[in-house]
C-alpha cells in the first residue's frame, strides 16, 4: 500500500522507478539492518543506496560515536557513495541519476535536502518521521520549489510502515524506561 | 590632549560598525503584513448612553477571537466631527450581517439588530458606517502601528523585538566583536576560493560567553557536494570536541580549537535562553554540541545547513547575505518552525554589504548575462 508523489516538472526527466521486487528485496535488508541496530542499542534506522542491483552505500547512525549531531544513516550511507565513486573512479553525478534510497523512517529535513543535493531520484521509506520529516511530515523538502537545491525527487511511502514504527517505539522504550517524554514547546 | 592614533582608529572601527545593521529574522506571523477584516460601528450620539451600550452589544456581538480589538474609540478617524469626547462603538462584524447592505436605502442601526433588537436597545446610536479592524492581534510594533490607523488595538509589546526591528539591539562593543567573527568567516570563505561550488561560504562557530571562536570553515563542496560551509564548521566542532566524522587537514583555512578546561563554569554571566541544559542533552543520549553556540556565516544557509544547525542545538545565527534557497528567512524559516523540537534566533545583515561581494553575482537578480 505504497503512495507516491510526484516531481514537478519530473515529465522532461527519463523515468526511474524499482520494481516491486526490488523495493520487497532491499527494503527486508534495510528492515534487518534496522533490527540489528536496535538490538545493539541503536536508533532502528536502517537504509541502503542501490544503484545497478549494487549496494553502493548503507549507513547507521553516528551521532553518539562522532559527537556530531548530523551524523545520520543517510548521511553516512551517501558518503559511502562518494567514497565507492572515487574509489571505482566514476562520476557521481551519473551514479546518483540512477540510484535509489531504501529506508526504513522517512529522511529528516536535512537528509532529504542532502539527498537532492546528490540528485538522488527515488526514495523508499516505511513510516513516516512526526519530528522531523522532509518528505511531507513537517517540510516537503522532496518536492519543493527549491532551484538551487538539486533536484526534486520521487518517494515511494508506506512500505512496511507499522514494522517500522513499532521498532521505534520499542527503542524509545528501552532507551526511556519511565516512558517517552514529550518535548514541551516554549512559546 | 589623548594621542591621536588610538582615537582614530577607534574612531574606524566605529564607522565600519555603523555600516551594516543586524536585523532579526521573525516568524511569518510577525514580520506579515496586518490582515483587515471589514465590520460595522455606529456614533454613540448620547454619550450616557455608553457603558450600556457597550454591556449589551458585547452580550449580542461578544467579538470572538478579536480579544485584541477595543470595543469603543474616540469618533472621527481624524475628521474631527462630533466634538472631542464623543465616541464610536464596534458593532459587529460584517461576517456577523451577512444579509445586511450598507448601500441599501434601509441600511440602519436596526438592520444590524434581530429583530426585538436580540437584548441591545439602540437608543444613542447614531448611523452605521463600515470600518476595517485587524484580525489578529500586533505581534510587533511596526504590525501594531498599522493596526492602530484602522482600528484601536491591544498590544503587548516584545520590548527585545521592537529594539531589534530597530537594529539596535547590540551596543557598540558587541557590533564590533559580531563584526571581527564574520570578518573570519569571510576570511574562510576568501581562503576557501569557491570551494568548487562557486562563491564559497565561509562559517565561523562562536562560543558568546567566552567571547572565542570555536571553529572557522569553508565550502570543500569539490570533494564532496554535501561540504557546506555549515557542516564542515559543525564537524569540526565535534572533532574539537574528541569526535567529527572528516578531517580537514589539507584546508589550511578549516580549523577548531578545543575548549579550555573550566571557561564555562567559571563564566559569570548567564546563559542565553536558547541554551538547553546538559541535562536535557544527556536525556535523550545526543551530543547537542553547539548548544549556547553563535554562528557567523556570509550566506543564508540552505535547507541541510539551516536542518543541521537544529539537530545540533545552536543557539543563534547571523548571516551576512541572503540565499535565493536559504532556509532561515528566505524560502523557509526553519528557525521558527512550529512542529521542530528546537527554536533559535537568526539576525541578518552583518557585513552585508562584503558578504553579498563575495557571493559575486550569483545571488543578483539575472539582469546581468
Ligand atoms: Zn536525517
Ligand atoms: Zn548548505
Amino acid at each position: 500500500m505504497g503512495t507516491e508523489s510526484e516531481i514537478p516538472g519530473a515529465g522532461l526527466q527519463p523515468v526511474f522507478h524499482p520494481t516491486d521486487e526490488d523495493i520487497e528485496k532491499w527494503m527486508s535488508r534495510a528492515f534487518e539492518m534496522a533490527q540489528d541496530a536496535l538490538q545493539n542499542g541503536e536508533v532502528p534506522v536502517g537504509c541502503l543506496l542501490v544503484h545497478g542491483g549494487q549496494v553502493v552505500g548503507q549507513g547507521r547512525n553516528q551521532v553518539n560515536q562522532t559527537r556530531n549531531a548530523t551524523r545520520h544513516a543517510e548521511m553516512v550511507a551517501l558518503d559511502q557513495l562518494l567514497e565507492w565513486c572515487r574509489h571505482g573512479n566514476v562520476d557521481p553525478h551519473s551514479v546518483c541519476l540512477r540510484t535509489v534510497l531504501y529506508v526504513t523512517v522517512e529522511p529528516c529535513v536535512m537528509c532529504a535536502a542532502a539527498l537532492r543535493l546528490l540528485n538522488i531520484p527515488v526514495v523508499v521509506y516505511g513510516c513516516g518521521n512526526e519530528r522531523f520529516g522532509g518528505c511531507g511530515s513537517v517540510l516537503d523538502v522532496s518536492s519543493a520549489q527549491l532551484p538551487h537545491t538539486g533536484t526534486a525527487f520521487k518517494c515511494v511511502a508506506g512500505y512496511r510502515a507499522q514494522e517500522a514504527v513499532e521498532m521505534l517505539k520499542a527503542f524509545y522504550k528501552q532507551e526511556n524506561p519511565n516512558a517517552p517524554k514529550p518535548k514541551t514547546r516554549k512559546d | 590632549m589623548e594621542p591621536q592614533p588610538k582615537r582614530r582608529k577607534e574612531s574606524m572601527e566605529n564607522d565600519d560598525a555603523d555600516s551594516w545593521v543586524a536585523l532579526p529574522v521573525l516568524s511569518d506571523q510577525q514580520s506579515r503584513d496586518t490582515e483587515l477584516v471589514p465590520a460595522f460601528a455606529a456614533p454613540i450620539t448620547d454619550k450616557k448612553e455608553t457603558s450600556r451600550l457597550i454591556k449589551e452589544l458585547h452580550s449580542l456581538y461578544p467579538l470572538a477571537g478579536l480579544p485584541h480589538i477595543k470595543r469603543v474609540r474616540p469618533r472621527g478617524g481624524g475628521d474631527g466631527g462630533g466634538g472631542p469626547h464623543s465616541l464610536e462603538v464596534l458593532v459587529c462584524l460584517v461576517s456577523d450581517a451577512p444579509d445586511v447592505d450598507p448601500r441599501g436605502d434601509s441600511f440602519a442601526i436596526g438592520s444590524l439588530l434581530p429583530s426585538g433588537g436580540g437584548g441591545v436597545r439602540p437608543d444613542g446610536l447614531g448611523p452605521p458606517f463600515l470600518v476595517k479592524v485587524p484580525a489578529c492581534p500586533p505581534l510587533t510594533r511596526p504590525q501594531f502601528q498599522v493596526a492602530s490607523k484602522h482600528w484601536p488595538t491591544a498590544f503587548h509589546e516584545d520590548k527585545r523585538v521592537t529594539v531589534a526591528l530597530r537594529g539596535e539591539l547590540f551596543s557598540r562593543p558587541q557590533k564590533a566583536r559580531m563584526q571581527g567573527y564574520m570578518e573570519a568567516a569571510l576570511e574562510a570563505a576568501r581562503a576557501g576560493g569557491g570551494g568548487g561550488g562557486g562563491g564559497g561560504a565561509g562559517a565561523a562557530m562562536v562560543d558568546p560567553k567566552a567571547e572565542r571562536i570555536v571553529a572557522v570553515g569553508h565550502d570543500c563542496r569539490g570533494e564532496n557536494p554535501l561540504h557546506h560551509a555549515v557542516m564542515v564548521c559543525i564537524d569540526l566542532v565535534a572533532r574539537g570536541q574528541g569526535g567529527g566524522a572528516y578531517r580537514f587537514d589539507k584546508y589550511p583555512a578549516c580549523t577548531s580549537a578545543s575548549p579550555p578546561a573550566g571557561s564555562s563554569s567559571s563564566d559569570p554571566k548567564p546563559a542565553p535562553k536558547t541554551s538547553q541544559t546538559a541535562a536535557e542533552s544527556a536525556e535523550e543520549g545526543q551530543p547537542y554540541i553547539c548548544t549556547g553556540y553563535d554562528l557567523y556565516v556570509t550566506r543564508e544557509p540552505c535547507v541541510m545547513c539551516a536542518m543541521a544547525l537544529v539537530h545540533s542545538r545552536i543557539g543563534r545565527v547571523f548571516y551576512g547575505a541572503a540565499a535565493p534557497d536559504g532556509a532561515l528567512g528566505t524560502k523557509y524559516k526553519i528557525h521558527t518552525q512550529r512542529d521542530l523540537n528546537h527554536r533559535f534566533e537568526v539576525f541578518k545583515g552583518v557585513l552585508g554589504q562584503q558578504c553579498r561581494d563575495l557571493n559575486g553575482c550569483e545571488d543578483k537578480p539575472v539582469t546581468e548575462h
